[in-house]
C-alpha cells in the first residue's frame, strides 16, 4: 500500500535521519515517535508533499509520488489526508463548508450526505452552520478529522493533533479517533512526541533514535 | 520611535517652521506683495530686474487664478496683497466685480497702454497681449483653403480638427468673442459643427494639439500664438504654420495677462510704481518676450521671432465682454458636448 | 470606568470633528441654493458624468483588485525568478504622482507618441487616439493606484498561515483553487480597505482626468467654481462625492463584519514554486507591471530631465527640498499622531457607534478634491472669525491665512485616511488577550498605552507615516493654495512648468521628487523586513 524507501533527512549539516526504510498495508494504524528535532514531523511532511528533503522515495497505491527526495507529483493531486497540529481550519468558512471542501466535486446534496454521516461520526451532528472559532479545541480537532477523511484518502496523515488538547482530553479523544480510524478502515500515520499516546493509537509503533528507525 | 520622541519633535519642527515663515512674511514699506497666477519663472526675472531698478523688493505668490481670488476675497481687508497679477481678462474682469481692486489712473499707464487694453475704470491694466488663431500643417493643408475660427465647422475640416478643451479659460474667451459678434444660436451651430469634425478628443494643452498635426492624427487646430513660438524655438523645421483667423471679418482673437493694485493694499503707492514699471518699454521688452507674447506697449517691437510671423488685425471688442459672456459660452459648449 | 469612558469619548470626538471640520463647511454650502444653475448641471452635465464616473470607479475598482491581489499572493506565496526584488520594486510606483504618470503615458503612448509613430511606421498599424473611451483612463489608474491594494494585501497574505493552505493542497485544491477559497476571502478585509482608498482618490482626482479630458464628477465640481464662478454649488457638488466615501467605508464595513483572523504567522517558505517556463512567465509579467508603472516613466523623465537640467537647475532647488521635506515631515507626525490616539484600541470606543462615525468622518477628506477642500477650509477659518468679531473680538484671518498652520491642518485633514488606516489595522493585530491580561496585571491605561498598544502599533505607525509622507509630498492643490510665502514645494514647481508646457523642465523637479519619494519607500520596505523578522 505505502512505501517509504531510503529516506534521510539534514538540518543544515546535521543529519537527523537516515536511511528510513517503512511499508504500510491498507488499514494499517502505524505511529512515529521521537525526541523533537528527530525528524519525524519532517518526514510526514515529505510524504504528504510539502517538504522536500536530502533523499528518499514515496509510493503509495502503486504510484511513484517522490523520488531522490524531490516530488513527482504536487500535494494535491495525491490523495492523502493530514490533520495538523492547529487544525488549520478555514476561519472564513463554517464547519459544513470546512468538511466539504475536499469533495466540491460532488453534488451539492451528495455532499451534504457525506457531511451529515462524518458528522454523526465525529459526534458533532448539528454543528454544520458553525465558524471554527465558535468551537472548543477538540472539537475544533475532530472537526479537522472530518474534513480529512472526507475525500476518503488512501492515506491519513496525523502531526501531533493531540498535543494542545488538556491531558482529560487528549486520552479521550486519542481513543475516539482511533475508533474513527478503525471504522473508516484508512491506512494511517501518528506523529507523536508522546510514547505513551503511540503505543494506545497504533498497531505499530516506530521510534526514532539516533538517526535510526526502530519498528516495534 | 515612540510617543516620547515624536511629542517633542513635532514641537520643535513646528516652532522652527512658524517662525521661519513669521521672518518671510516681516514686511516693510519698501516692498510690494504680489498674488499671481502667471508662472514664477515669467516673472521672477521681472521683480528682480524691478528691485534692482528702484530698490522695491518684491514678494510674491503664485497660484491658480481662481483661487487666489477665492483666497482674496476671504482675506478682505487684512490681505497682504498690494497687487494681483492673471492671465485673461474674464479673470481681470471677475476679480474687478468681485470689488477686489482700487482704481488706478495715472498718465503713464494711459501714455504706455492703449486703453482698449484697460478697465475703463482703471482697475486693471494689461500687460500682454496674447493671440489664438490657428495653425495648420503645411504638408497636408493648403492655406487658402483657411479663412475663419466659423470655416472650422464646414465639412471639409470633418476629421482633421483638433481642438482644446473646453474647460481652458482661452477656448472660453474665445467662443464668448464669437457670441459677442454673432449671438448664440449661430455659435451654437458652429461649435456643433466643430464637434463634429474633431479627429480626436479635445486635448488638455495646446501643445499636444501641434504634436498630434505633426503626427498626423488631424490637419488644423487652434493655440495661443506663444505655444507655437516655443516649439519652433525647439524645432525650427517642423512642418506648421500659423493662419491670421478673420482677417476679412473680426479679426484674430486676442485676450491679455494683467494685473491691478488691491483694494486693500498696504503699499499701494509701492503697488502702483510696479503697475507703471510693468508698462514702461524697459520692462514691456522683457514680459512679452519671456513668454513670446505681443507687448501691451505699443511703442515696444515685438521679439523677433514674433514679428516674423507677420501683423495681423486684432479683435477691437472691449475685453471685459469675454468676462460677461463667459458662462453662456461655457453652457453653449457643454449643450453641444464639446469637453 | 464609566467616567473614564466619558473622558475619552470626549477627546476622541473633538480630535475626530476638528480633522473632519472642512467637510461640514463643504457640506453647509447646502444654506445657499442655486435653483438655475442646478438646473442646467443636472440637465447638461450630471446624467453623462455620473455614469463616466460609474464606469471608471468600476474598472478601477476591479482593476486594483485583481493586479493588487494577484501580485501580492505571487510574491508571498511563490517562488519564481527575480520573486525577491520584485517584491519591493512593485511598491516603488507609489512614489510617482499620479498627474505625472499620466503625462508621460500621454506623451509616449497617444497617437503623437514614439509607441504609436513606432506602431504605424514599423508594423503597419493604424493610429488611434488612446483618450476615447474610458480604457486608457482606467488603465492608468489602475497603473497608479494598485500599490494601495498590493501593500494591504501583500501584509495580509503574509500573516496567513502556511498549514491553512497546506491543509486546502492536501484536500485537492488546485492553485487557483486555494488563492480563490482560501487565500483571497482572507485576505478581504485588507484588499478591501486599499481598494477603498483606491476608490476615494479615484472620485477625487482631478489631474489625471483632465489630461485625458475625461468627464467625471470632479469636472462638474470644477466647472461650477471654474466656469460659472458658484463656489456653493461646487461645494455642493463635492459633498456628493463625501457622500458616496461614506456609503463605500459602510459596506466596507459590513461586509468585512466581524471576521478578524489573528494570526502574527510569517510564512518563510513558500507554498509554491514555480519552475522552468511557468517561473519565467510568471516574471515576465510581475516585471511587466513593474516596467509600465515605475521603470518606464522614470526613464522618460531622466530622458526629459537629462536635457533640460542645465536650464532648470539652480540653488533655489535647496529651498524647494527643504521646504517641501519639512512640510512633508511635519505633516506626517501630525497626522500619525492623531490617527494614533484615533485608532487605540479601547473598550469604550470599541461599544459606541457616535465613536465609530466620528472617526469615520475623520477619515472622508480623501474623498474631497484637494483645492475644495481648502477652499472649505478657509471659509471655516473665515466664519470663525466673524463668530469673533460679532462678539466685539478680532478676525483671525491674517493671521490663520497663509500661515504653515493652515496648510498642516490641511494635510492631516486629507490624508488622516492613509494614516488611519494603517494604524488602525496594525491595533487590530493586538489580540484583546493582551489587555485583559495586561488589566489583571494591574497596568494602568497609560502603562498599557506605552508598553504594550505603542509597541505593539509601531510597524504601523511608521507605514502609516511614511506613507502620508509620500501622499503629502505628492500633493499640489492644497499646497498651491495656502503655502506661505517662499514655501514652495517641488510639486508645485513640477505643475507651474508643466501647466506652461515646459515638460522637459518639469522632470527635473519631478525626478528629484520621486526619488525622494522612492526613498521613503525603500525605508518602508527595510522596517517591514525587520519586523517581520520579530515575529
Amino acid at each position: 500500500m505505502l512505501s517509504v524507501n531510503n529516506l534521510s533527512i539534514a538540518y543544515q549539516t546535521t543529519q537527523v535521519l537516515n536511511e528510513f526504510d517503512l511499508s504500510l498495508a491498507t488499514g494499517d494504524i502505524f505511529a512515529l515517535t521521537g525526541d523533537s528535532g528527530s525528524g519525524k514531523s519532517s518526514a510526514l511532511r515529505f510524504i504528504a508533499g510539502l517538504d522536500e528533503v536530502q533523499s528518499g522515495q514515496v509510493i503509495l497505491d502503486g504510484k511513484q509520488l517522490s523520488s531522490s527526495g524531490i516530488h513527482k507529483i504536487a500535494p494535491e493531486l495525491r490523495e492523502i489526508g493530514m490533520v495538523f497540529q492547529d487544525y488549520a481550519l478555514f476561519p472564513h468558512m463554517n464547519v459544513q463548508k470546512n468538511i466539504a471542501f475536499g469533495i466540491h466535486h460532488l453534488s451539492n446534496s451528495e455532499q451534504k450526505v457525506r457531511v451529515e454521516e462524518l458528522l454523526l461520526m465525529i459526534g458533532l451532528e448539528g454543528f454544520e452552520k458553525k465558524y471554527p472559532h465558535q468551537l472548543s479545541g477538540g472539537e475544533q480537532q475532530r472537526v479537522a478529522l472530518a474534513r480529512a477523511l472526507a475525500p476518503s484518502p488512501k492515506l491519513l496523515l496525523l502531526d501531533e493533533p493531540f498535543s494542545s488538547l488538556d491531558k482529560n482530553l487528549q486520552k479521550q479523544l486519542v481513543l475516539q479517533v482511533r475508533d474513527i480510524v478503525k471504522k473508516t478502515n484508512v491506512t494511517s500515520i501518528l506523529v507523536t512526541h508522546d510514547k505513551h499516546e503511540a503505543t494506545i493509537f497504533a498497531d505499530k509503533v516506530g521510534v526514532i533514535e539516533n538517526s535510526q528507525l526502530t519498528i516495534s | 520611535m515612540n510617543i516620547k520622541t515624536w511629542v517633542p519633535s513635532t514641537l520643535v519642527v513646528l516652532a522652527l517652521a512658524i517662525t521661519s515663515v513669521g521672518i518671510a512674511q516681516a514686511k516693510s514699506e519698501d516692498s510690494v506683495t504680489v498674488y499671481s497666477s502667471r508662472k514664477e519663472h515669467l516673472i521672477k526675472p521681472l521683480f528682480e530686474s524691478f528691485t534692482k531698478d528702484t530698490g522695491i523688493k518684491v514678494a510674491y505668490l503664485t497660484g491658480k487664478g481662481g483661487a487666489l481670488i477665492e483666497r482674496l476675497k476671504l482675506e478682505g481687508n487684512n490681505t497682504k496683497a498690494d497687487m494681483f497679477m492673471t492671465v485673461d481678462a474674464g479673470n481681470l474682469w471677475y476679480a474687478a466685480t468681485q470689488d477686489l481692486f482700487q482704481a488706478v489712473q495715472t498718465q503713464t499707464l494711459k501714455r504706455n497702454i492703449p486703453s482698449h487694453l484697460r478697465d475703463p475704470k482703471g482697475l486693471w491694466t494689461g500687460l500682454s497681449v496674447r493671440a489664438r488663431t490657428i495653425v495648420y500643417s503645411t504638408e497636408r493643408v493648403n492655406p487658402t483653403d483657411l479663412s475663419t475660427y466659423e470655416n472650422l465647422a464646414d465639412v471639409k475640416w470633418s476629421g482633421r480638427l483638433c481642438l482644446r478643451t473646453s474647460k481652458k479659460i482661452y477656448t472660453k474667451s474665445l467662443v464668448a468673442s464669437m457670441i459677442y459678434h454673432q449671438g448664440k444660436n449661430k455659435v451654437g451651430d458652429i461649435i456643433s459643427g466643430w464637434v463634429d469634425n474633431l479627429a480626436a478628443t479635445p486635448n488638455a494643452k495646446d501643445s499636444h494639439i501641434m504634436n498630434a498635426i505633426v503626427a498626423g492624427q488631424c490637419d488644423v487646430g487652434l493655440v495661443n500664438t506663444y505655444y507655437f513660438g516655443r516649439l519652433i524655438a525647439k524645432n525650427p523645421n517642423v512642418p506648421l504654420k500659423l493662419f491670421w483667423a478673420n482677417q476679412d471679418t473680426t479679426g484674430v482673437h486676442v485676450n491679455v495677462s494683467g494685473a491691478g493694485v488691491t483694494k486693500y493694499a498696504t503699499n499701494t503707492k509701492g503697488a502702483i510704481k510696479l503697475l507703471e514699471w510693468l508698462s514702461s518699454v524697459k520692462a514691456q521688452a522683457i514680459y512679452a518676450s519671456l513668454n513670446k507674447e505681443y507687448p501691451a506697449n505699443q511703442n515696444v517691437a515685438s521679439d523677433e521671432v514674433v514679428s516674423s510671423w507677420g501683423s495681423f488685425k486684432q479683435d477691437k471688442m472691449n475685453l471685459a465682454q469675454t468676462g460677461v459672456l463667459q458662462a453662456d459660452a461655457v453652457k453653449l459648449m457643454q449643450i453641444q458636448g464639446y469637453r | 470606568m464609566e467616567k473614564n469612558c466619558l473622558k475619552s469619548k470626549i477627546w476622541t470626538s473633538v480630535l475626530a470633528l476638528l480633522v473632519a471640520m472642512p467637510i461640514f463647511v463643504v457640506a453647509l454650502s447646502w444654506l445657499f441654493p442655486e435653483r438655475e444653475l442646478w438646473v442646467h448641471f443636472s440637465t447638461v452635465l450630471l446624467p453623462s458624468l455620473i455614469s463616466a464616473t460609474v464606469v471608471l470607479l468600476i474598472g478601477v475598482g476591479l482593476g486594483v483588485t485583481l493586479l493588487g491581489t494577484i501580485l501580492a499572493y505571487l510574491v508571498v506565496m511563490v517562488e519564481f525568478p527575480g520573486r525577491r526584488w520584485l517584491e519591493w520594486a512593485l511598491f516603488l510606483p507609489f512614489a510617482i504622482p499620479a498627474y505625472v504618470l499620466a503625462f508621460v503615458y500621454l506623451g509616449v503612448f497617444d497617437y503623437s507618441g514614439y509607441a504609436q509613430v513606432w506602431m504605424r511606421e514599423v508594423l503597419g498599424l493604424p493610429g488611434f487616439d488612446i483618450r476615447t473611451g474610458s480604457w486608457a483612463v482606467i488603465l492608468t489608474f489602475v497603473l497608479v493606484f494598485y500599490p494601495y491594494v498590493y501593500m494591504m494585501a501583500r501584509a495580509s497574505f503574509k500573516r496567513q498561515k502556511i498549514n491553512i493552505i497546506e491543509a486546502g493542497q492536501l484536500l485537492g485544491a488546485s492553485p487557483l483553487r486555494v488563492f480563490f477559497k482560501i487565500s483571497l476571502p482572507m485576505a478581504r478585509p485588507a484588499a478591501a480597505a486599499g481598494l477603498l482608498v483606491t476608490l476615494m482618490e479615484t472620485l477625487a482626482d482631478f489631474g489625471v482626468v483632465s489630461l485625458f479630458n475625461f468627464d467625471t464628477f470632479t469636472t462638474a465640481i470644477y466647472s461650477a467654481w471654474g466656469d460659472f464662478r458658484s463656489i456653493e454649488i461646487a461645494a455642493q457638488l463635492a459633498s456628493l462625492l463625501v457622500l458616496v466615501a461614506f456609503l463605500l467605508i459602510y459596506f466596507e464595513k459590513k461586509a468585512r463584519g466581524q471576521a478578524k483572523y489573528y494570526s502574527n504567522d510569517v510564512a518563510n517558505k513558500k507554498p509554491y514554486r514555480a519552475l522552468g517556463a511557468a517561473g519565467w512567465l510568471i516574471s515576465l509579467f510581475v516585471f511587466g507591471v513593474f516596467m509600465l508603472s515605475f521603470a518606464m516613466p522614470m526613464l522618460q523623465l531622466i530622458i526629459w530631465g537629462w536635457t533640460s537640467v542645465g536650464e532648470e537647475w539652480s540653488v533655489k532647488y535647496v529651498d524647494l527640498i527643504i521646504s517641501t521635506s519639512v512640510l512633508t515631515t511635519s505633516a506626517a507626525l501630525i497626522t500619525v499622531g492623531i490617527a494614533t490616539i484615533l485608532a487605540l484600541p479601547s473598550r469604550c470606543k470599541r461599544s459606541s457607534p457616535w465613536i465609530k462615525g466620528v472617526i469615520s468622518m475623520a477619515t472622508l477628506g480623501y474623498a474631497l478634491p484637494g483645492s475644495i477642500m481648502t477652499v472649505g477650509l478657509l471659509y471655516g477659518v473665515n466664519q470663525v472669525s466673524a463668530i469673533s468679531v460679532y462678539f466685539g473680538g478680532q478676525s483671525i484671518n491674517h493671521i490663520i491665512f497663509g500661515s504653515i498652520a493652515l496648510l498642516l491642518f490641511a494635510y492631516v485633514s486629507r490624508f488622516m485616511a492613509i494614516g488611519y488606516s494603517s494604524i488602525k489595522a496594525s491595533a487590530e493585530q493586538i489580540k484583546p488577550m493582551f489587555t485583559q491580561n495586561a488589566h489583571l496585571l494591574g497596568a494602568s491605561r497609560l502603562r498599557l498605552i506605552l508598553k504594550i498598544y505603542l509597541p505593539m502599533m509601531t510597524p504601523g505607525i511608521l507605514a502609516g507615516g511614511l506613507l502620508v509622507a509620500v501622499d503629502v509630498m505628492k500633493e499640489l492643490p492644497a499646497t498651491y493654495l495656502l503655502r506661505p510665502f517662499g514655501w514652495d514645494t517641488l510639486a508645485v514647481q513640477v505643475y507651474e512648468l508643466s501647466a506652461e508646457g515646459l515638460f522637459e523642465r518639469a522632470a527635473v523637479p519631478a525626478l528629484i521628487m520621486v526619488l525622494l519619494g522612492a526613498v521613503l519607500m525603500l525605508i518602508l520596505q527595510l522596517l517591514d523586513k525587520k519586523s517581520s523578522k520579530n515575529f
